[in-house]
């Protein structure tokens, strides 16, 4: 029987317990969690508990090695993110988010055209849950044994 | 020349000789530049319309990615506080010594004009290396520097605005023409501010759901030519147009996706960008710098020494000492990109000549070579004095 990936949301198979930094964590906790955990990236989240941006390894590897990097890479904006030390300073704004009642299909069609790995799920500017290519490739698994 | 192959020696030579100076501890720039020299004094002809199509949308991206990824509302907002007197005083004084030096040589008032414009902003990119290097990218007045940075490109993009629209009346603009002017500036920004904050949003979200092959970076790419267009249509400059139209962006996250981004920035940094900074190679003439003689030297010596008094004034008023201020004057000495687009823009509307436009690239290239060993010194003697 096929399934109709189009009738199942994001909600249904996101990851509802999410590890999130504050906006005012140092770069050091920083550093202490992507060792002690394999996640690609942290989502920040903001006092009044609203998803501001996103801490990825991208960007933690490129503070580390800033000194380093040839000086065509010093842009304004990597320049301004080296001289930071806390999250709130260095993270990537803006994260691409989805409604939790998008459906599995459109959310996945989503980041198989551009290239996102993973999105945040959203209520209310509220985080409530995070969806990757592994989630959904786990999902279908599943339901096909 | 064929044009294929005439752009396939320019994007070869530009790489090439980008890497070399890359590596050699300078800006690419100057390699992207030396490139076009060197290809003028072969056989490319600069006139050439398809090249000049190229450096224009090379002019267009090179400002659409400092709008799209570099400007961000809320550090242009820290920036204000932190180095809003620093950041005016080295604009203006730069500015009056560009002017002054045009009206000593008797030059039209908009060729004066441009010239002050063409001294204001800075390129802090070519003080970074060194001030890592010798760790002082973290101090205080290393974090003045950046912020000073931000607003410096605003505030010359701003300049430039205004003096494109005052050259369209090739005389000194009436009361009512100067109204007519920033009316227009006023509606231009009114529109992008709407487009930005209402309309390019909901856009973007019917945009990712479309099935054709990169909808969204195509979409981005025809922003960056929208707004460039529009600008043209209010009497401003298609590179302020594509500035505002980035900015408009980038709080976007369909848009600002990092596979979007990355395509923007290799279309752009990848092939248009070089070609521009060849293309102003090719533009150089240079027989007219040696015409030039003392103006040339007196472009050179005055947009330099205006930076580092401008900034040391404005500085030592924000309450740093002595030496800090000395460190922020040469440090804000550099010009690059920015300046460039302006100076070619102002070429192409013919509102400066040749003279004038080979004199300012060669003030660029002296200040990208001589300011990081400037500011090293300038350092190093802060050092020396304090520990003694």
């Amino acid at each position: 029987m096929t399934i109709d990936y189009s009738k199942l949301s994001v909600a249904e198979i996101m990851t509802k317990d999410v590890m999130s930094v504050g906006e005012n964590t140092t770069i050091v906790d920083l550093l202490k969690l992507f060792r002690k955990y394999h996640y690609h990236s942290y989502p920040v989240i903001s006092q009044t508990g609203e998803l501001v941006g996103i801490i990825s390894e991208d960007i933690v590897l490129e503070i580390l090695m800033f000194n380093q990097m040839p000086a065509y890479e010093h842009t304004l904006l990597s320049v301004i993110r080296s001289c930071s030390d806390v999250a709130g300073g260095i993270m990537t704004t803006h994260p691409v988010t989805v409604s939790q009642d998008a459906s599995l299909s459109e959310t996945a069609d989503l980041m198989l055209k551009h290239h996102v790995h993973r999105v945040y799920v959203v209520d209310k500017g509220k985080l409530v849950g995070i969806l990757s290519k592994r989630d959904i490739v786990n999902e279908i698994c599943k339901r096909r044994e | 020349m064929n044009i294929l192959l005439q752009l396939l020696l320019i994007l070869f030579l530009a790489k090439i000789f980008a890497e070399i100076i890359e590596r050699a501890g300078f800006p690419g720039i100057l390699g992207e530049m030396a490139a076009g020299i060197f290809l003028g004094m072969l056989w490319i002809n600069p006139d050439d319309d398809i090249l000049s199509f190229f450096s224009m949308l090379g002019a267009i991206f090179l400002l659409f990615i400092v709008g799209y990824k570099e400007i961000n509302l809320q550090e242009v907002k820290a920036s204000i506080k932190i180095a809003l007197i620093p950041t005016l005083c080295s604009v203006i004084v730069p500015f009056s010594f560009g002017f002054l030096l045009g009206k000593a040589f008797n030059l039209e008032f908009i060729e004066c004009l441009f010239i002050g414009v063409a001294f204001s902003p800075t390129s802090i990119g070519v003080s970074v290396r060194t001030l890592i290097d010798l760790d002082y990218l973290s101090k205080k007045i290393g974090s003045t520097m950046l912020s000073s940075a931000i607003l410096d490109d605003i505030i010359g993009i701003f300049m430039f605005s205004v003096l494109i629209s005052i050259a369209t009346y090739h005389h000194i603009p009436t009361s009512m023409q100067l109204m007519i002017i920033g009316g227009k500036f006023v509606i231009f920004l009114i529109i992008m501010i709407i487009l930005g904050w209402k309309v390019f949003p909901v856009l973007f979200t019917y945009i990712h759901k479309m099935q054709v092959k990169e909808s969204i970076f195509a979409f981005v790419f025809m922003i960056a030519i929208f707004s460039a267009y529009l600008a043209e249509v209010f009497s401003l400059h298609a590179v302020i147009g594509a500035f505002i139209g980035g900015a408009c962006l980038s709080s976007i996250p369909f848009a600002k996706i990092e596979d979007v981004q990355n395509k923007v920035s290799g279309i752009s940094y990848g092939i248009f960008v070089p070609i521009f900074f060849a293309y102003i190679g090719l533009s150089i003439d240079l027989s007219a710098i040696q015409g030039a003689g003392l103006f040339a030297l007196l472009v050179i010596v005055l947009a330099l020494s205006s930076k580092l008094i401008g900034g040391f004034i404005g500085t030592k008023i924000a309450g740093f000492n002595s030496y800090d201020s000395l460190i922020f004057g040469v440090g804000m000495m550099p010009r690059a990109g920015v300046e460039l687009v302006f100076i070619s823009a102002g070429r192409g509307l013919g509102i400066i000549g040749d003279e004038i436009f080979s004199a300012i690239v060669l003030m660029i290239v002296v200040s990208v070579i001589v300011s990081p060993a400037l500011l090293k010194l300038v350092i190093e003697y802060k050092e020396r004095s304090v520990s003694t």
